[in-house]
């Protein structure tokens, strides 16, 4: 017999619904921007208003205030369309700890969490939601603590109709990078078992792992940022691994509010996470049907990323950079080379006496077709920058034909090169294919 | 009958005055426990078997609708890292104890009671703490008409003797308000004592092996225990709904004169 439960609007669904539905797709880009309640006095704090202004502009579907700052700049959340006000509820002075990250003009030496205000006075201001903190490995005073102060949020919550999100943190002595994840994790679940709505927490390092959190946790999820990378991309990619694990979007801080353009950073994470856009896309801020390799060989300092990480991407058991599909060739001059990679010239597809080279219709990259070809080596030989390379093994069909080997031609890493991605100087980059059509060609 | 005896009976068959509860609420504590991965999916199928099922604030929450025919909801009212073990991810250094959730926030999660540990053998503070909260949760519960369950934990290092720390957390208990208690297996005449202490107040046993055959399970029946306390393990066994029902056969058997 199936389960029916009486469907209630209430006040928590709704609030829910504003943060988290905004786009009508179950997610939320978020910023953090509540920095000057327990951090020093840096430059985002400062210009809390300005930045505030900008993400808005960007799009971005939630803000994290501190009290005070949600009373002053509550005007700039009014109206059905304003981004949706969150509430830090609690305070912690950990950037002030000996390990921070920023320099501090009161250092810190014990750890201290506190709740600051109810949930009513939340809601007084304005809140769509409130964050808490749960501090897990510091020691076990300072995790019971957090304990009890999010079951007394959860508890003042579920009656103002609140949604609480619970941060859980692994902080402290008891913390090591080999149990990092399973402290997150048991925080996640932990948080669940209180009674979070929902939970900000930071990225585990690997959509594996991140998507089991996510997996058990079983309320939606929002990730972190961290300290700001000096790499716009580093904090781009961290939250499509995010994305691409499961998560409810992004709330993130300082990689958003310190970043010299604001607005253009919550528009990139809003095309990653409610367009599902890629890093690439994001950052260049328009998508692409077909891509080819550019190259920019003056750039190029011969370090060989390229074909490592075109060998790495590839796990199809061959293992070497003799399997590179591109190469770097010293040039004539000394401190000079050349990158050879597919140009997409197409004399290859041309040139096959079976047809067993084509476009491939989602990539745009060349296409083998094994059961096709008689490794006759035309292709290999046309190849006007010579990486198309002959397969270390051979194939069997199952009609009992064999081929002892077969042409490797470069598939554009299914639409996303690698080695462009990788390139630190920018002498590989992908460009637009603009009119490309394979079906048509 | 008052509505503190009204929820008593949505836990205890009326016909024979016993159960058969799972607690799942360990989650609280450990996090992520085996079997117990995705809550509503593994907890589900499992209600029909059971007269109640003991869960956090959180999972409450999340438990959706259960039908009359299913286990009463049973909510864990407090927190202890006392349950962790030296191998735990976060070990703990010194022990902590604290309330989670009054009686009002569990009658508004439709709790039919309210259960709590009382930790033996760890430091004085802790067990002061303990007696603390089961006065005050008793007296709460008292006016609102919610029943409160103590579960005996005596898992200190100063335990020494086992089953008079079972029979002392039991008597802690009862001079507190408790409306029933949990205990471990203590042993025939220990389980006499605690019988005796009780006066009718249930007294669920919580086995160190839940198998049927098992003789401890008989005997605690023959005594006059209310039923059996099973916990998370049991999402690990290998045909949980098998075991349930025939734990919920024995439990229920008609009584043999």
């Amino acid at each position: 017999m199936p389960r029916r439960s009486c469907e209630m609007k209430t006040g928590l669904q709704n609030r829910m619904d504003r943060l988290f539905n905004r786009h009508g797709d179950g997610r939320a880009i978020c910023v953090a921007a509540d920095h000057g309640y327990m951090s020093d006095v840096t430059p985002n704090v400062v210009n809390l208003r300005s930045t505030v202004e900008a993400v808005i502009a960007g799009g971005v579907d939630g803000i994290l205030l501190a009290p005070g700052q949600a009373l002053r700049l509550a005007h700039l959340f009014k109206g059905r369309d304003g981004p949706a006000l969150i509430v830090r509820a609690d305070w912690m002075n950990m950037p002030r700890l000996g390990t921070s990250n920023v320099t501090n003009a009161v250092p810190q030496r014990l750890l201290i969490n506190e709740k600051v205000i109810t949930a009513e006075q939340a809601l007084s201001l304005g809140a769509t939601a409130i964050t808490v903190y749960l501090f897990l490995g510091y020691n076990d005073k300072v995790e019971t603590i957090g304990v009890d102060k999010c079951a007394r949020f959860v508890n003042e919550c579920r009656r103002a109709g609140l949604p609480c999100i619970i941060e859980p943190l692994a902080y402290g002595g008891q913390v090591t990078g080999a149990n990092i994840v399973e402290i997150l994790t048991l925080g996640a679940r932990m948080a669940v078992e209180i009674g979070a709505d929902a939970l900000k927490i930071p990225y585990t390092g690997d959509v594996d792992s991140f998507r089991n959190l996510i997996d058990v946790s079983g309320v939606p999820t929002l990730v972190l940022g961290g300290a700001r990378s000096d790499n716009e991309r580093d904090a781009l990619e961290l939250y499509a691994e995010a994305h691409e694990a499961g998560a409810s979007g992004c709330l993130m801080g300082r990689n958003v509010t310190k970043s010299p353009d604001p607005k253009a950073m919550i528009e990139r994470l809003c095309h990653i996470g409610h367009h599902g856009w890629t890093v690439d896309e994001a950052l260049r801020g328009e998508t692409w049907d077909f891509v080819r390799l550019k190259a920019r060989p003056p750039l190029c300092t011969g370090c060989d990323l390229c074909v490592g990480a075109r060998v790495a991407s590839h796990g199809n058991g061959d293992y070497g950079l003799n399997q590179a599909r591109l190469r770097i060739e010293s040039g004539s001059k000394p401190g000079q080379h050349k990158v050879m990679f597919c140009t997409t010239c197409k004399k290859c597809i041309d040139v096959c006496p079976t047809k067993a080279l084509r476009w491939h219709l989602e990539s745009g990259a060349v296409e083998l077709l094994p059961e096709r070809c008689d490794n006759c080596a035309k292709c290999v030989a046309i190849c006007p920058t010579q990486v198309i390379i002959h397969s270390e093994a051979g194939l069997t069909f199952e009609d009992g034909r064999s081929l002892d080997w077969y042409p490797v031609i470069c598939d554009l890493c299914n639409g996303a090169p690698e080695c462009a991605r990788i390139c630190p100087t920018g002498a590989i980059f992908i460009a637009q294919r603009p009119d490309f059509n394979p079906v048509l060609e | 009958m008052n509505s503190k005896q009204y929820r008593m009976s949505e836990l205890l068959n009326p016909a024979d005055g016993r159960s058969l509860v799972v607690d799942t609420s360990n989650g609280l504590v450990l996090g992520v426990l085996p079997g117990l991965e995705h809550f509503e999916k593994a907890v589900h199928p499992l209600l029909p078997l059971l007269d109640g099922i003991v869960t956090s604030p959180g999972q409450a929450r999340q438990l959706g609708p259960r039908t009359r025919q299913e286990a009463a909801l049973l909510i864990r009212a407090d927190w202890t890292n006392a349950l962790r073990g030296a191998d735990f991810v976060l070990p703990p250094e010194t022990i902590q104890y604290i309330p989670l959730l009054n009686p009002v926030d569990g009658l508004d999660l439709g709790a039919s009671a309210l259960v709590m540990h009382f930790i033996l053998g760890h430091e004085e503070e802790i067990e002061a703490w303990c007696m603390q909260r089961v006065v005050n949760l008793a007296l709460e519960g008292l006016n609102l008409g919610i029943p409160l369950l103590v579960d005996v934990q005596p898992i200190g290092p100063r335990v020494v003797l086992l089953n008079k720390a079972i029979e002392l957390g039991v008597s802690y208990a009862l001079e507190g308000g408790a409306d029933g208690v949990i205990v471990p297996w203590p042993g025939t005449q220990s389980f006499k004592t605690i019988q005796a202490m009780c006066n009718g107040l249930p007294v669920w046993v919580t086995p160190a092996n839940p198998e049927p055959d098992s003789p401890e399970l008989a005997e605690a029946l023959q005594l006059g225990a209310a039923g059996f306390w099973l916990d998370e393990r049991i999402f690990a066994a290998d045909d949980p709904p098998a075991i349930l029902q025939a734990l919920k056969a024995l439990v229920h058997a008609p009584a043999v004169v």
